[in-house]
């Protein structure tokens, strides 16, 4: 059970330093009741305190850093099974599979077609999934084909001497060394520990999995990674499920605390459409890292939209960037449409009005990321926010003098008519399913 | 005579016909002989609905009228009445049918007699639906053709299916009235036993819609009480076998209106006397308890809320009513249901016509309702929908409230000929439609008249709304049975629920407690339900245990416990739509208000923004709340912690909206005059140290009082 | 000492439905774990998967989908080779060509096609509207008329129509009564209970909680569904104890992503492979939420969803 700020508050020094960053030590504590700070930001608090605190405040399942510099990401860090409870933290990641024997460079490239950016997040294959044939240099030198990819390396390789030779190549993008097992941890966590690497472990079915953990746990090491996949679907999605339920229980078993890799080429080979499938299901269900065979747009539209979904913190909608966006080759004499900046509402009407195939221009002003009543409830959309942002953003660039406006809101044409001169304000239905007839129809009346 | 001599009397005689129709049919056709209907699985419908028994030969038919003998029985008691009207109607069934007896076509054109099932499977949907309101029975001869007409007419204008059993039949088809199934209006045959094929219908769409097992007598009864809207209009003269009838159908839950006067006996609510034919539409919707839905309001003009926005210009305006000039107020007064006649118009004063384009001029609707669950509570929330109402209209503007009105019309909606009547045509319509569950009557009266406008604005509408305002004031917590919940913000704050007390409103600011419960009686399956609070835990905490049950079960098992009055332990939880957060203020032992609209740093170090993101989302945070201004003042604010002298620090615009009504609850609880000028804001500090510092020059309560923590 | 953990069996469970008659009827629901958590406990009635068609025809079909059509000429050649797609458990078809805002077919019209599909197959059907609630009461309430004895399910009854079509489908024509609505767990109740105070049981009725193509505000669609399952199966809410029928094919081929020609997006690539992607993506989401049945119709999606299923059964 996490702590309340209040609690956390009464061990702080009371003082209000500020040498935290924080203005208050209220402030502070509500800040680390979030998991927004470190407790250890405080250099006042005293050590019977911090004990106190740093138990009951640790998370019950471990961030994860991997990759180095701008590839860097976090993995893991939930506490919540269901993103409607609190939200989802650490996204997951999408790994290609190469082995050496492939043109690795090619494949790589044949990835990174794949780069671009959905409501301000860049979509790509962040990491590559190197598997070890049993050719040690062969392996090496994959290896070091996709350093300075500027992706995540993960080393699927059980054998000893292979790792330590591949991460002498690569150590320094700190990879995953994905090979521990019940035959080899102790060494394992040895090479891991010396590269200063993450390392991801693997069993034949999930007590193996468990036991093995637990023991690379007593040798001291906690930088780890759960290989989750099993021998079938079955058994994949039953494993990836049951550690993270254990680890968000009530009483949490730490030693499923990390975060979870599953591989769709072992489970799926070279069916693409199961894969897409699959990997939906593994966003949903706790697949922090999720191998493929390749990254391409028919994978990439699918799984980024939903991951970018299942991702959004529920107290913090998805906005779009304010802002014209002209549709079906609209030019400056087309009409004018408005509404907010929640990326729902952006995305269901920019679809409808693509699909009207009537030339407009869209304009979205900044409605706080919300729905289009909410907004209107809470001031953020009124005759003044999108009479101003017209005259200042849309008079100077678009000639059409004919603005349609949200159905819901009508109750706000005649105050925008009153500070838009020279302006006609039309309302819109107030479903956005209705505006392809309403567009075809105002285009047939040549009314625009 | 009385009304049970009546009753049994015509039942001995129907009784006497059917065992002797009966009797003949075997001396002819043999006790084998097969009896059944056309189109049904149901046998005789009537009777193997009530009794569970298939009739399928004249044998059997025999034995059954044995059955119905049972009923028959003779003590003068009300059930036993009800019981003989019931073995009328089978005994008339039985008669209906040996009419069909070896392939028998009893009925022609325009005579339906026996309805079939998939008749019935049609008629359910629309029935269940409303969009047949009602099923009328109109039986024998009305005084006039005329009379006939018109009302078999009003009822189908209303959607109302008409069956026509008797004289009526010959009237309307005198009158060269369209009849058929097709527009509702069933004739089905002249003898008064033909009644019997829609008792078939109701007592079938029992099993069929209703899924009561054949013979359930009981689970019958209650579901065409309940859910089959038929009655009965019979004319004069009635004989004993009509009453015996009419015994029958007030059995089942259909009410029986008359005219005949001579040797009746009334019975409220099921056999009613209306000498006045033209009446007999009213009384009967009245009785049967029928509302009628308005899909289309009658003015010259569009009413939609694409024009709720519309502004009418001064240029464009024909006439202007300006309650800031002249008297003018808008006001709804709950009535008794008989002082109301439903839909009625009065306008006292001139029309639209005799005023001066462009002058300002006085008005005043009245908007009086009635209904079985009317309360004078929803007045006000029915009169915060007028602005909208009227504001739909096309060319037609409104703007404020109570006697500070003003409404403009439009030229244009002017020449499209928009009159007083059809404002007043919208009120109607949009409270019928509205407010269908509390209202069952509802009359519009206009003033224009100058003097009546003052003389009423003083005697009747401002009294009107001292009274509310004083009851507003009285509603407490402790006066009120019930509380309510409000869930409507769980789409985005899943595990969130608001309990609404009169005087702890949502923390949108939005839901009252007199919003919640009209919430609730308008929308019973909606998002606010009743919470009792009869299981007192801990009374200066807000702890009940009803309270905490209904908050487990609103939030899915979220929530466990809330309190209502404290902020320390259990607070209730905040949505994200709250007006204001509190949160508490640890040098000053006090709490530090801030709200939505000020962006700037609190001296708790945070904004309201990140106050929100800590408190939102249904989650409790003990220390912090969300709540609405209005709470601010409330004499349960935070009255765990001591309330209100806890608090310390406002916004300064936030401080200045609160300021009359805090200053007054401050003077009430603690004495203390111009509290808010012993509470910082950001012009004074946002530093929790010199906060302090003007706290303890100006003696802030707060300081004094016991540590929160 | 091996993982220990808990199992997460609920004493509540998912009501049976059952539809359509003979061998080939199918049951959804029953459940009394999280979607896929056989290793909970056993799931007796996998997810069913659904084929839909349109009484428009395949005129707006991608290429894949008319391949598999190739020469079938009438709604019921067509209705056939949907029932006989390998992976299909039921047909769905769809009335669109009743959209008053569309073609605006008649009610007849429509009615015609429905008794000829119906004659045309014996796999369990689903009939669903034009989506427009005033035409789908009147259409809605004849088909289960032309269907009786199929025990069809009639998608949907909304908060606006659900009288009609509710007492049409789960009383008068003892139909399933499929209960839509918009992506809110309260309004899903609300209608439940609406449609129970008709009278029909509940054992008669499926809910469509609303849906959109990954991507879209799909996050609505997974937490209404998690907390849909969460309330019927953890707090025993009988209200929401109904199974989930998604319709996916719709939201998943209306989309940019699945529309755009390889001409306008040359690097998205071929525009069929970018649909069948959103159809499956999103099936399986909304399977991995807790829909009992989806509906798709691309062969490629039905073969690939079933195996998923039967892979995880």
């Amino acid at each position: 059970m996490a702590l309340k700020g209040l609690d956390i508050f009464k061990l702080t020094p009371k003082t209000n330093c500020k040498e935290c960053g924080s203005p208050t030590c209220m402030a502070f504590s509500m800040k680390v009741a979030q998991g927004a700070m470190e407790l250890s930001k405080c250099p006042h608090m005293s050590e019977e305190a911090i004990a106190t605190l740093s138990e009951a405040t640790a998370p019950p399942m471990k961030s994860i850093k991997v990759g180095a510099g701008e590839a860097e990401c976090t993995l893991g860090g939930e506490t919540v099974l269901a993103r409607h409870e609190k939200t989802f933290v650490s996204k997951s990641r999408f790994a290609v599979r190469l082995t050496p024997d492939m043109d690795v460079a090619a494949a790589v490239a044949e990835a990174n077609k794949v780069d671009y950016d959905r409501i301000g997040e860049r979509m790509h294959a962040e990491m590559v999934y190197v598997e070890y044939t049993g050719d040690a240099a062969a392996y090496a030198e994959a290896v070091k084909k996709v350093t300075g990819s500027g992706k995540v390396i993960i080393l699927a390789c059980k054998d000893v001497e292979a790792a330590k030779a591949a991460l002498e190549v690569c150590k320094a993008e700190k990879p995953i060394l994905n090979g521990a097992d019940a035959s080899n941890y102790a060494e394992m966590v040895e090479v891991a520990k010396a590269a200063g690497v993450v390392l991801g472990v693997t069993g034949a079915d999930i007590n193996e999995l468990y036991d093995t953990t637990a023991a690379i746990e007593k040798l001291g090491y906690k930088e780890l990674v759960l290989d989750t996949t099993g021998a079938n679907i079955k058994d994949t999605f039953a494993m990836t499920v049951q550690v993270r339920r254990a680890c968000l229980d009530k009483n949490p078993d730490r030693t499923c605390g990390y975060p979870s890799i599953v591989n769709l080429s072992a489970v799926a080979p070279d069916d693409e459409a199961m894969q897409i499938a699959l990997a939906s299901m593994f966003i949903l269900k706790y697949g922090s890292i999720i191998v493929m065979d390749t990254m391409n747009y028919a994978r990439a539209l699918p799984l980024y939209g939903l991951r970018q979904n299942v991702y959004t913190d529920p107290q913090k909608p998805m906005k779009v960037e304010p802002g014209i966006y002209p549709l079906n080759g609209a030019d400056e004499n087309s009409v004018v449409l408005t509404t907010v900046d929640f990326a729902l509402t952006y995305f269901v009407v920019s679809g409808e009005l693509e699909r009207s195939g009537v030339p407009c221009n869209l304009v979205i002003s900044d409605a706080g990321g919300l729905s289009v009543l909410t907004a209107w409830a809470a001031g953020k959309l009124s005759s003044t926010s999108v009479s101003k942002f017209i005259i200042e953003n849309v008079e100077p660039k678009v000639k059409s003098r004919k603005l349609i406006i949200p159905g819901k809101v009508a109750v706000l044409k005649g105050d925008i008519e009153a500070k838009l001169p020279g302006w006609e304000v039309i309302v819109a239905p107030n479903e956005a399913v209705q505006l392809v007839k309403f567009l075809k129809d105002m285009q047939a009346s040549g009314q625009i | 005579m009385t009304l049970f001599d009546r009753v049994f009397g015509g039942n001995d005689a129907v009784y006497g016909l059917t065992e002797a129709a009966i009797d003949k049919a075997i001396a002819e056709h043999g006790a084998d002989q097969a009896v059944s209907f056309p189109g049904t699985a149901y046998s005789l419908p009537c009777y193997y609905s009530v009794t569970g028994t298939k009739v399928t030969n004249l044998g059997e038919l025999k034995e059954a009228l044995g059955v119905v003998k049972t009923l028959m029985t003779r003590e003068k008691r009300l059930n036993d009445a009800f019981m003989s009207g019931v073995a009328t109607a089978l005994c008339a069934e039985f008669i209906e049918a040996l009419k069909y007896l070896n392939g028998a076509e009893p009925y022609s054109e325009p005579l339906y007699g026996h309805l079939p099932d998939a008749i019935i499977r049609e008629l359910g949907v629309p029935l269940v639906t409303g969009d047949i309101p009602g099923v009328a029975v109109v039986l024998g001869s009305a005084p006039s053709k005329e009379e006939a007409v018109e009302l078999v007419k009003s009822y189908q204008a209303q959607g109302i299916l008409v069956t026509l059993v008797g004289g009526v039949i010959d009237q309307c088809t005198e009158a060269g009235l369209n009849m058929g199934y097709s527009v509702r209006i069933v004739p089905l045959g002249k003898d008064v036993t033909s009644v019997i094929h829609v008792v078939s219908v109701a007592l079938r769409a029992a099993l069929i819609f209703g899924n009561v097992t054949p013979g359930d007598a009981g689970n019958l009864m209650k579901y065409t009480f309940e859910r089959v809207p038929a009655f009965v209009n019979a004319f004069k003269p009635l004989d004993d076998v009509i009453v015996a009838c009419g015994a029958g159908a007030i059995a089942l839950g259909f009410p029986v209106v008359t005219n005949e006067t001579e040797n009746i006996f009334r019975v409220p609510k099921s056999l009613i006397v209306q000498e006045d034919v033209s009446k007999f539409n009213a009384t009967s919707l009245e009785a049967r308890d029928i509302k009628i839905k308005i899909t289309k309001i009658d003015i010259p003009v569009s009413f939609a809320s694409a024009f709720e926005g519309e502004i009418i210009r001064k240029g464009d305006m024909q006439v202007e009513f300006d309650g800031s000039r002249k008297d003018c107020f808008e006001l709804v007064c709950t009535k008794e249901l008989t002082e109301i006649e439903d839909h009625k118009f009065e306008l006292i004063g001139p029309d639209f016509d005799t005023m001066e384009v462009g002058s300002k001029q006085q008005i005043a609707y009245i908007v009086n309702v009635a209904g079985k669950n009317m309360q004078t509570d929803f007045e006000p929330v029915f009169e915060r929908k007028f602005h909208s109402y009227i504001n739909c209209i096309e060319g037609v503007m409104h703007t404020g409230q109570r006697d500070m009105i003003r409404i403009r019309v439009s030229k244009a909606s002017y020449e499209a000929g928009f009159r007083a009547k059809d404002l007043a045509e919208v009120l109607y319509a949009n409270i019928k439609n509205e407010f269908d569950a509390v209202v069952d009557k509802c009359a519009v009266t206009i003033i224009t008249d100058a003097d009546e406008c003052t003389k009423l604005r003083h005697e009747m509408a401002i009294p009107a709304y001292d009274r509310r305002d004083e009851r507003l004031v009285s509603l407490t917590d402790e006066s009120v049975p019930v509380y309510y919940s409000c869930i409507m913000c769980q789409a985005f704050s899943p595990s969130h629920v608001c309990v609404v007390t009169p005087e702890r409103l949502g923390l949108c600011g939005a839901v009252s407690w007199l919003d919640a419960k009209a919430t609730n009686e308008l929308d019973p399956e909606g998002p606010c339900q009743v919470i009792t609070k009869e299981r007192v835990i801990d009374e200066n905490l807000g702890r009940y245990e009803d309270v905490d049950e209904a908050v487990q079960k609103f939030s899915r098992g979220a929530l466990e416990h809330v309190t209502l009055y404290s902020i320390m332990e259990d607070p209730m939880t905040s949505c994200g739509c709250f007006e204001c957060i509190c949160g508490i203020e640890p040098c000053s032992n006090g709490v530090v208000i801030t709200n939505r609209e000020y962006a700037g740093q609190t001296p708790l170090g945070m904004t309201f923004s990140e106050l929100a993101s800590m408190t939102g989302g249904g989650v409790q945070t003990p220390g912090f709340m969300g709540h609405g201004k209005h709470f601010i003042a409330s004499k349960k604010f935070m009255k765990a912690e001591g309330g209100i002298e806890r608090i310390v620090w406002m916004p300064k615009d936030l401080k200045d909206t609160v300021a009359e009504r805090l200053n007054k609850t401050a003077q009430e609880l603690y004495g203390i005059e111009n509290f808010t000028d012993m509470v910082g804001d950001e012009t004074i500090t946002t530093e929790p140290e010199k906060l302090l510092e003007f706290l303890t020059e100006k003696g802030h309560p707060a300081l004094g009082l016991e540590p929160m923590m | 000492m091996p993982f220990n953990g808990k199992s997460g069996k609920f004493n509540a469970s998912i009501n049976t439905v059952e539809v359509g008659c003979g061998e080939k009827a199918i049951k959804i629901g029953g459940e009394n774990v999280l979607p896929f958590y056989t290793f909970d406990a056993p799931i007796e009635n996998s997810p069913k998967v659904g084929v839909m068609i349109s009484d428009l025809g395949l005129g707006n079909e991608p290429a894949g989908v008319k391949a598999y059509y190739e020469g079938c000429t009438t709604m019921a050649d067509i209705a056939k080779k949907a029932a006989a797609m390998p992976g299909a458990d039921f047909v769905c078809l769809k009335l669109e060509g009743a959209d008053p805002n569309g073609e605006n077919k008649s009610t007849e019209d429509c009615i015609a096609v429905v008794k000829e599909v119906v004659d045309a197959i014996d796999v369990p059907l689903v009939i669903a509207g034009c989506k427009n609630v005033t035409k789908d009461s009147e259409l809605l309430t004849k088909a289960a008329e032309a269907a009786q004895g199929k025990n069809v399910i009639i998608l949907a009854a909304k908060e606006e129509n659900y009288k009609g079509i509710g007492a049409a489908a789960g009383l008068a024509y003892n139909q399933k009564v499929g209960a839509e609505s918009a992506v809110d767990i309260n309004l899903a109740k609300q209608l439940n209970v609406l449609i129970s105070q008709l009278g029909v049981a509940p054992s008669s009725v499926v809910m469509h909680v609303g849906t959109a193509a990954v991507g879209y505000g799909f996050e609505y669609v997974v937490s209404t569904m998690d907390r849909v399952k969460a309330a019927a199966l953890g707090q025993n809410d009988t209200q929401l104890q109904m199974p989930i029928i998604t319709p996916v094919a719709d939201e998943a081929w209306n989309v940019k992503e699945s529309m755009a020609s390889e001409e306008d997006m040359p690097e998205w690539g071929p525009v069929e492979a970018r649909g069948i992607g959103m159809e499956v993506s999103t099936a399986a989401s909304v399977l991995a939420s807790g829909s009992n049945a989806v509906i798709l119709k691309h062969p490629t999606s039905v073969a690939t969803i079933s195996k998923m299923i039967k892979e995880l059964m």
